[in-house]
């Protein structure tokens, strides 16, 4: 069955100097969140961003995926941290999206959970869907 | 211009069916938004999930570059609402992918008329770098309507 999920932005004049808000979402999780090309272009001061929230969507879709493929494997995660770094070349597009995971998995070694990383990393929906992204890297750490 | 990084980061905690996390963005405009798997699939039940998020970021870059696109144009939007619907799916292989992204912009722009909209909301897709990514793999589709108190036509 498809699952749909919707957001709703408002921008109020043009791009330079003005701005917008993310009013809501389909979950009711975020809303009246800013943005404007500033804080998108240059320092966020506190607002979020277009690159931001698809940092925020790679990184929750690659925890999951992973945390699915440990647990195929027999070896459910007690704690998975990840974070997602979007790099954006005003201009130019998208350049680049580093993810880094750190994983505290029982009774599992370093290149078995660095194989389930890369799984995880080239088959996630997000991952699918910025495929054309020129660079992703990926670091996967197990914690001891 | 320069570079700009933007990260945000994910905890998670237990196996995937019945773990949870949650995801903090590194800007501070939120943060600790829990998410899992049964919510990402089924009902939300307050909890944001991978396609959400990028729902958010579409119509965010769609908005910024239409706003962009109709100043280079010389008209200015006195104000622009532009949702972004992600669909998942499974598709035949089995697996799940993100299948469409669909864009609906209502635009409040004086001397601004259907048609030019419509031509200049495709220039904002091709001009928001997350349409052309998206579009790799998925549908996107960009409708655009003006809204009352216009007479551009």
């Amino acid at each position: 069955m498809a699952t749909e999920r919707k957001a709703e932005v408002t921008w109020h004049g043009d791009l330079m100097s003005g701005s917008g808000t993310v009013d809501s979402v389909t979950s009711g999780a975020v809303g009246g969140l800013e943005v404007s090309w500033p804080s998108r272009a240059e320092e966020p001061n506190g607002l979020t961003s277009p690159e931001e929230l698809i940092a925020a969507a790679h990184a929750t879709c690659f925890s999951m995926a992973l945390s699915h493929g440990l647990a195929q494997g027999g070896h459910a995660p007690e704690q998975l941290d990840t974070s997602a770094a979007v790099t954006f070349q005003p201009g130019e597009g998208i350049t680049k999206i580093a993810l880094e995971v750190d994983g505290r998995v029982p009774g599992m070694d370093d290149a078995a959970f660095a194989e389930a990383a890369q799984q995880a990393k080239d088959n996630c929906p997000v991952s699918k869907a910025l495929a054309g992204v020129p660079e992703i890297t990926l670091n996967a750490r197990l914690q001891s | 211009m320069p570079r700009v990084e933007r990260t945000s980061a994910a905890t998670w905690e237990g196996n995937v069916a019945r773990g949870g996390g949650a995801i903090t963005a590194a800007s501070g405009a939120f943060g600790d938004l829990p998410y899992s798997l049964a919510t990402r699939i089924g009902n939300p039940e307050g909890k944001t999930s991978p396609e959400e998020l990028l729902a958010a970021a579409h119509a965010a870059c769609f908005a910024m570059s239409l706003a962009g696109e109709l100043a280079g144009n010389g008209t200015v939007a006195e104000k622009v609402e532009v949702t972004a619907l992600v669909t998942l799916d499974q598709v035949e292989d089995g697996s799940h992918r993100i299948v469409s992204s669909q864009i609906d912009a209502r635009a409040r722009v004086t001397g601004v008329s259907e048609g030019d909209l419509r031509a200049t909301a495709e220039a904002a897709s091709k001009g928001c770098p997350l349409s052309a990514l998206i579009e790799a793999s998925a549908a996107v589709t960009v409708k655009a309507t003006l809204e009352g108190g216009t007479d551009g036509d």
